[in-house]
């Protein structure tokens, strides 16, 4: 009862941002009055695909590329990397996870911080699709917060109660980029910056002492 | 029972200064505060290396060697142990339909289910709820205070430490321990149980957490905040709005801002 009530309580407020970004649109400069160039803005925003099938996109692709038993390693890894270069907002993210130091660094110690946390990030999530034997996923409905689209989805396990996962989207020119995801409400960029900034701290507000122990972890 | 004074008189008193600051909202922390940082990771240290000695070959044997229905009726019992308390902080929280559940699991399961081995009211639907008293006070509004990491517990905070020292108070079955031998006994090994169950339970996330992070205190720290927030707002989505991480959303702000240009 209550969830079939939150249900009806989220699409409401879905379609009036999906009405209200279409009649922005028509309202914006680029509408010149006449139907032709009307219906190629409303064809633009069909195309950019919503929130939730950005998430499904990403699970199909996930499937393909890195559940595969045969792959090996270093290419489940590669495409791993890949997969976040594609849907995840990684600029955002290395700076997100930097805390407040991502300021008092160079834009190259930001971009090579970037590049490792990359191959860190795939060093320790890659594998665990290599174990993927009958999970399913579910993507469940979005919810639209501030400049934020949560989309929900589960993870579920034949044995064992299913995982609850919300994926946080925000829009970059006219698509979604992934810039946080919560699993059982442990959000894995909060964990990631509270760790890297103790680190930072620990070294006397030293990115670089950070960025040596990512060197280390991924052996680069 | 000089042990009971003791921790009613430490509960009563962090309980004064913590309600000092209640308020109407659930406490939903933002970040780590931790002025006892170098005494918290000696313990932390202390901890870890009475863990690899004990609790982590325990666990492992454990898993090794039990079978799945034996881990089974033993997460059952260690759960049941709990349910008054459940049901007491459920009350406290004003939530008399979930205090019932506990109530009626508790019942049911002590009973037909032979002391709890056995999760009957599972099979007739009736949800299970953990609550404690560090929660009911998050429930409150009470923020978590300074983090601590617990001599053999692990991480806590000043509110939870309170709460654990409230729950043991409360809890029926400490007191009947003092008068028979039987509760006595039966305390003592849900204890034990208990800690097992508990370091059975988290052997993959704490092995993959160890191997994986670079500084395995503060990632524990963080994970132990995040997850008393989403203890305390009972399941709430983590992304529900009143929820909203205020702190991230302005650090995701800044660095959006900054990537753009």
């Amino acid at each position: 009862m209550v969830r079939s009530n939150m249900k009806s309580r989220i699409a409401i407020p879905a379609l009036a941002a999906a009405i209200v970004s279409v009649t922005g649109l028509m309202a914006g400069p680029a509408f010149a009055g006449n139907a032709t160039s009307a219906s190629s803005h409303t064809v633009e925003v069909a195309a950019s695909r919503s929130a939730t099938d950005v998430i499904k996109t990403l699970a199909s692709e996930a499937i393909v590329g890195l559940t595969d038993q045969s792959l090996s390693n270093d290419t489940r890894r590669q495409n791993f990397v890949a997969l976040m270069d594609r849907y995840f907002a990684m600029d955002v993210i290395s700076r997100f996870v930097l805390g407040r130091y991502w300021r008092s660094i160079s834009e190259e110690e930001l971009s090579e911080f970037a590049d490792l946390l990359q191959d860190y990030l795939a060093l320790n999530y890659a594998s665990q699709f290599k174990d993927f034997n009958g999970e399913q996923f579910v993507v469940g409905d979005e919810k639209q917060q501030n400049k934020d689209t949560f989309v929900n989805s589960q993870f579920v396990r034949p044995d064992g109660p299913p995982v609850s996962i919300v994926w946080r989207l925000r829009e970059f020119g006219d698509e979604y980029k992934i810039i946080d995801v919560t699993v059982e409400g442990l959000s894995m960029g909060i964990t990631q910056r509270d760790e890297f900034t103790a680190v930072i701290q620990q070294n006397g507000g030293e990115v670089s002492a950070l960025t040596e122990n990512l060197r280390a972890k991924v052996g680069k | 029972m000089k042990l009971r004074t003791l921790l009613s008189l430490c509960a009563g008193a962090s309980l004064s200064m913590l309600t000092a600051c209640a308020s109407t909202q659930p406490a939903q922390d933002t970040s780590d505060y931790d002025p006892l940082e170098p005494v918290n990771r000696v313990v932390h240290g202390v901890n870890g290396a009475v863990d690899f000695m004990v609790l982590y070959p325990a666990a492992m044997w454990y898993r090794d060697i039990a079978p799945q229905p034996v881990k089974t009726a033993v997460r059952s019992f260690v759960r049941n142990i709990g349910e008054p308390v459940n049901a007491l902080n459920s009350l406290l929280q004003g939530d008399p339909d979930q205090a019932a559940d506990s109530v009626q699991r508790f019942i049911m399961n002590t009973t037909i289910g032979f002391l709890g081995f056995n999760d009957v009211a599972a099979d007739f639907g009736i949800a299970y709820h953990s609550e404690d008293f560090g929660q009911t006070l998050g429930h409150y509004g009470i923020g978590g205070g300074p983090y601590i990491v617990l001599p053999l517990l692990g991480p806590s905070n000043l509110r939870d430490t309170a709460g654990i020292a409230v729950d043991y108070v409360s809890n029926p079955l400490t007191w009947g321990s003092r008068n028979s031998e039987t509760l006595d006994t039966l305390y003592l090994g849900s204890l034990a149980l208990t800690a097992l169950n508990a370091r059975y339970s988290t052997l993959n996330q704490l092995n993959e957490l160890q191997q994986t992070s670079i500084d395995y205190y503060a990632a524990l720290r963080s994970l132990y905040r995040q997850q008393r927030n989403a203890a305390i707002r009972n399941g709430a989505e983590p992304s529900a709005p009143e929820f909203e991480d205020e702190s991230a959303s302005a650090d995701f702000d800044d660095a959006f801002e900054a990537a753009a240009n």
